[in-house]
């Protein structure tokens, strides 16, 4: 034993002297070149019967599968009279069954191999996605389409689900994050479909006979893409494919229009009464398209603003400095065909809330009328080019990426351009969009939080919040009614 | 400047070939230990050119004391605070001003928190404006975020870390060319902590304790679990009270780093497009150069036997809902398995999703969901949960009730307990125990394809009773019979060890009621 072990030794000494030497200091770290180039769509991409299309990744790493759909429908496309139907149908569209097989019998077989079958509606996207093991996957696949084609929407699930989802509504106002995004969007976009809540009403109205009719109008093969990857072989896939939807039949689809002119609210400070110790806060206004020319000059400035986590100059300031929040900085958030919302962030305890706003006033102004430095340029472009292998980890992330930029009609050469692009921005392409695209002067300045204290201020920034700009109040919605309460 | 290097010309170099079948799944994981201690893992998986790289210390809330709970957490925040090396231009000329701002704070202490009425004002206030302005002038030694920043430059993702009552992990994921990057910021910060800008830290995590408190019935949730864990160290939660937060100092987290972020305490864990020789000769070079640290005791409380039922009634802002916990076996004890299979009979399926280890969930195919939202239309929600941590195990039930019928959380416990008493006698159908265990081996198989969350599940694992113990545990649950499920279900569900908790929404309890 004792001699195994001094043998060891000696190898292990062998191994280092060959091996690294220690660096000094980072900095002085020298690492082999890496070359990567991302997969490329049109490899994966395979049409199958009647125009559906997919995104396919043969994966035979594990004896996994997984299988969605990503169907062109979702709650923005729903009359105002039915507000809900999308959340409604996302809970229904498995549990309310098929034609031929009660919702329980699908969830039950599905539970029994050790699976998951789920779909989810979101503002323009509605997802069915299945996973089970490979050896399962003939069973998987019968069950998916049966649900994707065939959907019954049955009473009682229907019922059930409403009742759960009207629960739900009276905890719409008891999240102070919840409320803030909601109310946030709501004075943003004015009263659009963008903006839209259910009531108990909007919910009770929708029938069995709603869900059908929405399913027949966005549910059919020309809109909606695939996306499989896993432990299958590509042709057999497709040849099952096409059988399970050889009888399905196509639509003209008819996606209703949508005004993109959005109400320019009064700037100035919008407060929310709620009881708690901490301020909730966003403050900006309207922000850019998806694409926009200027989105990747766009994505590095926010980077260094407030979008790059430590790194970021709002972080620095209010978290690292002056200790005044955990989670703060600033954000383009984006939606598929309308422009999305600027924001700064934080939340800070009452009397701090003045005090961590002014900062981030300070830092939209700061990156408006200063040049960003060489250092923070160079972290952020490094940034976005060394992490961009990221995106395509897993194999069925990177077959939704490929379906997404097909469904929302961005460049399909968009991964292979995008490193190109975020070289060409500069120190001066990241003034001009700071200026461009950030207005400290018409931003609203929304709180939800406990007025007094967070009026008074403290010792760094002392009250009252009109400083920041004229005072407006917003009371709350009953969630329930969509009345204003008092 | 003083580097604390101590360099290792002699140590052992052990690499153990593992090769583990599951359902016919290899992990093929392999291991090696320096010879201060340090445990290296590494698992090879090449669908793009990156490494996930974590290590994880075996230190979380479990290890604090009254008086300085929350430190483990504050302490993982304070590691991004720097090094002898990192986050500071002028080693030397920024201790000088620190130790002064330490003295500063340890005055201002003293005098707030040891004197009854807090103290003399007008000293403190004479301190702090000293300390207000030397935290002034530091900041020209400051290199902010460094660590942070270096990694974000390199193409780290995922980069984070965090602390539960047992482990702290600090994550990052690098382009598979920059491994080395890890293992030197990681190994300097292992051996050359040194905590700046600790004070304004300290306000970051009270900010991170009220966010927590803003989330409707907070406040009740974290008496339950106190109320339920009354002995052991698993009575507070990972975030500490907050008195304590105010109140820990510079010395007791240098005492808690020395005590803890050593080699031998720790697992460095490498999953992705990697060769294990490469990663060892770098693991030798940086990690190894750090000393071994003493020997660590494990927690010595467990949680005694509770003798008698506990019951607690909160009202406030939040939906009213039932909490129904019981103590149930820790890690290891051969009791899990059972349980976990009735959790998840009971409260298996549909949206529940893929959660964690632990069995059960609230889903549309589970016991309790048919009997308890469908057939009875009694409740909004219902769920069950086992979890075995390393020294205390809980089993709980969660249900919420039907608002618009006017069911009371009273009546879901007596529905509940009513299965329970059933289970005790008749077990469950042998159809549930497989469904229990198909689904069990599924999502085993499923945590293999991320490579961030087989390097968390086999970390942890590792640092407890070992990485293999992720098989062993699936063939522990592989075993469970229908007799198992009546005896756990007949020993643990028993009122004296229970606690039951009954949250009502404010003036809502009842049809009608306003908000």
């Amino acid at each position: 034993m004792k001699k195994t072990l001094v043998i060891l030794l000696a190898l292990g000494a062998i191994f280092v002297s060959i091996g690294y030497t220690q660096a000094q200091k980072p900095s002085d770290l020298k690492y082999p070149n890496l070359k990567y180039d991302p997969p490329d769509p049109k490899d994966f991409r395979t049409e199958f019967a009647n125009g559906l299309r997919g995104y396919i990744k043969e994966d035979h790493s594990l004896p996994l599968f997984d299988i969605s759909a990503q169907i062109n429908f979702g709650g923005l496309y729903v009359p105002t009279d039915k507000t809900g139907l999308a959340e409604v149908m996302s809970g229904t569209m498995i549990k309310g069954g098929t034609k031929t097989r009660e919702g329980s019998e699908i969830e039950e077989r599905i539970d029994f191999i050790g699976g998951s079958l789920s779909f989810r509606t979101s503002e323009r996207t509605a997802t069915l996605s299945l996973f089970v093991l490979s050896k399962d996957m003939d069973e998987g696949l019968e069950l998916f389409f049966d649900v994707l084609m065939n959907p019954e929407f049955r009473e009682a699930s229907l019922n059930l689900e409403k009742a759960r989802l009207i629960s739900q509504l009276r905890q719409a106002n008891d999240q102070p994050n919840s409320i803030l995004s909601r109310e946030y969007e709501r004075l943003i976009y004015g009263d659009h479909a963008l903006t839209q809540q259910p009531t108990q009403k909007t919910y009770e109205s929708i029938s069995s006979a709603d869900l059908k009719a929405a399913h027949v109008q966005y549910f059919f093969p020309e809109n909606i893409i695939l996306v499989a990857s896993g432990d299958f072989d590509k042709s057999e896939l497709k040849g099952k494919i096409d059988k399970l939807v050889s009888g399905w039949k196509n639509k003209t689809l008819d996606v209703p229009s949508f005004s993109k002119q959005f109400p320019s609210p009064e700037p100035g400070v919008y407060f929310i009464q709620k009881q708690i110790n901490q301020g909730y806060i966003s403050l900006g206004h309207l922000g850019i398209e998806e694409n926009n020319p200027d989105y990747f000059a766009v994505q590095v400035m926010n980077f260094i603003l407030g979008g790059g986590s430590f790194t970021s100059r709002i972080t620095m300031k209010v978290r690292s400095d002056e200790g005044l929040s955990y989670n703060q900085g600033s954000r383009f958030r984006y939606r598929w065909g309308f422009p999305g919302t600027f924001s700064g962030y934080v939340q800070t305890k009452s009397s701090t809330v003045g005090y961590a706003i002014s900062l981030i006033l300070d830092e939209f102004n700061r990156i408006r009328k200063e040049p960003v430095s060489d250092d923070e340029m160079d972290t952020a472009i490094n940034y976005y080019l060394e992490s961009f292998s990221n995106s395509f980890e897993s194999p069925q992330r990177t077959m939704s990426a490929f379906a997404d930029l097909e469904m929302t009609g961005k460049p399909m050469d968009y991964y292979k351009t995008y490193r190109d692009k975020i070289k060409t921005v500069t120190k001066a392409t990241v003034q001009e969009v700071a200026n461009k695209y950030i207005h400290p002067d018409k931003a609203v300045i929304m709180i939800v939080g406990d007025f007094d204290p967070c009026n008074e201020g403290g010792d760094k920034w002392e009250g009252p919040l009109g400083k920041l700009g004229k005072m407006h109040t917003i009371n709350l919605k009953n969630p329930l009614t969509g009345e204003e309460l008092k | 400047m003083k580097r604390n290097f101590v360099l290792v010309l002699c140590f052992a170099v052990i690499i153990l070939f593992s090769l583990v079948n599951a359902a016919e799944i290899q992990i093929d994981v392999k291991e090696h230990t320096l010879a201060n201690g340090l445990k290296i893992l590494m698992i090879q998986k090449a669908e793009v050119p990156r490494v996930v790289c974590h290590i994880y210390y075996k230190v979380g809330s479990i290890n604090e004391r009254s008086g300085i709970t929350g430190i483990a957490h504050l302490h993982e925040h304070m590691m991004f605070k720097g090094t002898q090396v990192m986050g500071v231009t002028d080693f030397e000329k920024h201790a000088a001003v620190n130790d002064r701002i330490d003295e500063l704070m340890a005055n201002i202490y003293r005098e707030k928190f040891w004197k009854a009425g807090g103290g003399d004002k007008e000293k403190i206030a004479q301190w702090q404006k000293e300390y207000d302005e030397l935290v002034q002038s530091e900041k020209q030694y400051i290199i902010k975020d460094d660590l942070w920043t270096l990694y974000m430059k390199n193409g780290g993702t995922g980069l984070n870390a965090s602390t539960s009552n047992e482990v702290t992990g600090y994550y990052v994921t690098l382009p598979s060319n920059k491994v080395e990057l890890q293992m030197w910021l990681e190994s300097d910060r292992m051996a050359n902590a040194y905590f700046r800008e600790f004070y304004s830290e300290k306000d970051v995590v009270m900010e991170e304790r009220r966010l927590s408190e803003n989330r409707p019935g907070f406040f009740f949730d974290e008496q339950v679990s106190a109320a339920f864990y009354a002995a052991s160290p698993y009575h507070w939660g990972v975030i500490g009270w907050m008195d304590d937060l105010r109140k820990i100092n510079k010395a007791d987290l240098i005492a808690f780093n020395k005590n803890y972020y050593v080699p031998n305490n720790a697992v460095a864990i490498y999953v992705g497009d990697l060769d294990p020789q490469n990663i060892i000769q770098m693991a030798e070079t940086y990690f190894g150069r750090i000393p071994k640290g003493p020997d660590i005791e494990p927690i010595r409380t467990y949680e005694p036997p509770q003798y008698s039922e506990k019951r607690m009634y909160g009202e406030g802002p939040s939906q009213t809902s039932l909490q129904m916990m019981f103590h149930a076996p820790y890690d290891g004890q051969p009791d899990a398995a059972p349980l976990s299979v009735l959790a998840s009979v009971l409260g298996s399926g549909g949206g529940g999703g893929f959660g964690g280890r632990r069995g059960g969930g609230g889903g549309g195919t589970g016991r309790l969901y048919k009997l308890l939202v469908e057939e009875k239309q009694l409740a909004v929600s219902v769920s069950a949960s086992s979890r075995a941590q390393w020294y205390v195990g809980a089993f709980q039930f969660r249900a919420t009730p039907r608002f618009d019928k006017n069911v009371q959380p009273e009546d879901l416990e007596k529905e509940i307990w009513a299965e329970i008493e059933k289970i005790k006698m008749e077990g469950v159908t042998p159809e549930e125990i497989q469904k229990a265990k198909n689904k069990f081996e599924a999502r085993f198989i499923r945590s293999l394809s991320s490579t961030a969350g087989l390097a968390r599940t086999l970390g942890r694992a590792e640092l407890h009773r070992g990485w293999r113990t992720v098989i062993t545990e699936l063939d522990d649950l592989k075993k469970v019979t229908n007799d198992d499920i009546k005896r756990v279900a007949s020993t643990y569900f028993v009122k004296d060890n229970s606690l039951t908790a009954i949250y009502k929404r404010q003036g809502g309890g009842r049809r009608g009621g306003r908000r």
